[in-house]
Parts: structure tokens; C-alpha cells; sequence
């Protein structure tokens, strides 16, 4: 991703509290959306991006952007297949590349 | 063009105004007019695989088929539309744009962004920066470069 600083604290990714199994749903939520680095999309536009798609405040959606710029990826949530199928639409629909992956 | 500010109806903030020139808003049609740039095969469910012919691969194809045909219908919407840019009270050229107006404007620009950086072979952005005019690749770089200027302007909006 390019471009610009951004203010926000480096911390690791608070996925494991947001991923926890729903038992009221008791479907499997095995599916993990990940979205991967690239040198084109500009860091505040893939803020922006999660920031939209999955309704998180800033601070948070910057923290994913962050993890994918340093490391190459971000596990941004675990969820069930029908669920993790239409946040890699969202996002592709951005031009991000995020894949959806089943759980090893 | 700049963002020029937020403006309120009924005490809510709704739309947003920008500043561009005449040759701003040339640049922009004419960027906006190459759309779709990013291919199909771009859209990829999984990261590894050969699952092009899966069921999840299809839909995805489909949605973002769905997807591109909304864009184009949109943009030809806006093309067609001459009262897009104004002049205010101060005789400054303006164009105002709803949320959702802006939300579908970077999704496209993107497009150009991404799909003219596929064409190039997917180099550093910052090494393109010295290509001439002449260059095979020119246009494909000047999209890549004008689509993410204008990305910048609409981005300092929703920020």
C-alpha cells in the first residue's frame, strides 16, 4: 500500500475477542477473510475501505491496514461461509485483494 | 480540485463540495471515461488454487460483473449530466456529491488505479513516475497516477 503517515498506534489486531464462535447461530464460522498487501492501494483508501465494509471505527480499520502493510496480510474476520463470501465481494468491489480462506 | 467542505440540510451533513477547475473536470471525465480497466480474471475468491470454474469463483465473477454494469450506468449518468459542475455565489466552479455518489467514484477510480497498474505489470507505482509522453505505457501510467490524485481529494472528504 502507499502513501502517507498515519498517526495511529502500532498494536496487534484485536481479532481473536471479535472472532469467537456464535453459539446462537451454531453455524460454522470457519471462514476467514484476509486481505493481502500490494504496493497500489493507497493506505488511507483501504482504511476508508474497512472502515465501510465492516463498520469500524477508524482506529481499528487502521490497525488491519497497518498489519497488512507491515506483514503482508491481515485477518480481518472469521466468519461463515455465506458471511466471509459477501465481505470478499465488498471488498473486491474495491479493488482490494482480499480472498476468503477455510480455516486449517 | 479540493474539497471545499461538508454541506448541511436539515442540520445534517450530506453532501460534499469541491473546487475544480475546467481542466480538473476535463482530466476527470476523461480518466472516468476508461472505465473498467481491472479484467475479470483480476477477481480472485482464494489465494491459491486452480479453482477457476467453482461455484464460489462464478458468483464472484457475477457480483462484480453486477457491480461493473451499475458503475457504467452511473457514470453515464454523470457524464450526461452538465449541472454536475456550478459556479457559486463566488463565480468558484463547484461539484457536489453525496455520500453514496462519492462511495461509487473511488470504487471506480480505484479500478482505473489497480487495473492500469495490472496492465504495467504490477511495478512500483514510484518508479513510474519518470515515463515521457511517447512511452508505449504512458496512458496506462498517466491513469494510474490521475485516477489516484483524484482518489487523494475525495478520500480528505470522508476523513
Amino acid at each position: 500500500m502507499r502513501m502517507t503517515q498515519v498517526s495511529a498506534p502500532v498494536t496487534t489486531p484485536d481479532t481473536e475477542k471479535e472472532q469467537k464462535p456464535d453459539a446462537k447461530e451454531g453455524l460454522d464460522r470457519g471462514y476467514l477473510v484476509i486481505c493481502w498487501n500490494d504496493p497500489v492501494n493507497f493506505m488511507d483508501y483501504v482504511t476508508h475501505v474497512f472502515q465501510v465494509v465492516f463498520g469500524w471505527p477508524r482506529a481499528r480499520a487502521e490497525r488491519h491496514m497497518l498489519q497488512v502493510h507491515q506483514t503482508g496480510k491481515s485477518l480481518l474476520v472469521r466468519e461463515t461461509f455465506e458471511k466471509a463470501e459477501h465481505y470478499v465481494h465488498q471488498l473486491q468491489g474495491y479493488s482490494l485483494h482480499a480472498t476468503m480462506e477455510r480455516e486449517e | 480540485m479540493r474539497f471545499a467542505g461538508g454541506i448541511k440540510q436539515d442540520g445534517v451533513e450530506t453532501l460534499l463540495s469541491f473546487e475544480i477547475s475546467a481542466r480538473e473536470e476535463a482530466l476527470l471525465l476523461e480518466v472516468l471515461r476508461m472505465y473498467p480497466v481491472l479484467e475479470d480474471s483480476h477477481h480472485r475468491i482464494r489465494r491459491e488454487g486452480g479453482e477457476a470454474g467453482s461455484d464460489e469463483q462464478r458468483v464472484l465473477e457475477e457480483a462484480m460483473a453486477q457491480l461493473r454494469e451499475s458503475h457504467q450506468q452511473k457514470l453515464e449518468e454523470l457524464l450526461g449530466a452538465p449541472e454536475r459542475i456550478f459556479k457559486d455565489g463566488a463565480g468558484r466552479r463547484r461539484m457536489v456529491l453525496t455520500g453514496q455518489q462519492l462511495e461509487w467514484l473511488l470504487q471506480v477510480l480505484n479500478d482505473i488505479r489497480v487495473g492500469s497498474w495490472v496492465r504495467l505489470g504490477c511495478p512500483d507505482p514510484e518508479q513510474t513516475r519518470d515515463v515521457k509522453a511517447g512511452d508505449a505505457n504512458a496512458r496506462d501510467v498517466a491513469a494510474m497516477h490521475i485516477s489516484g490524485g483524484f482518489q487523494a481529494v475525495l478520500l480528505e472528504a470522508v476523513q
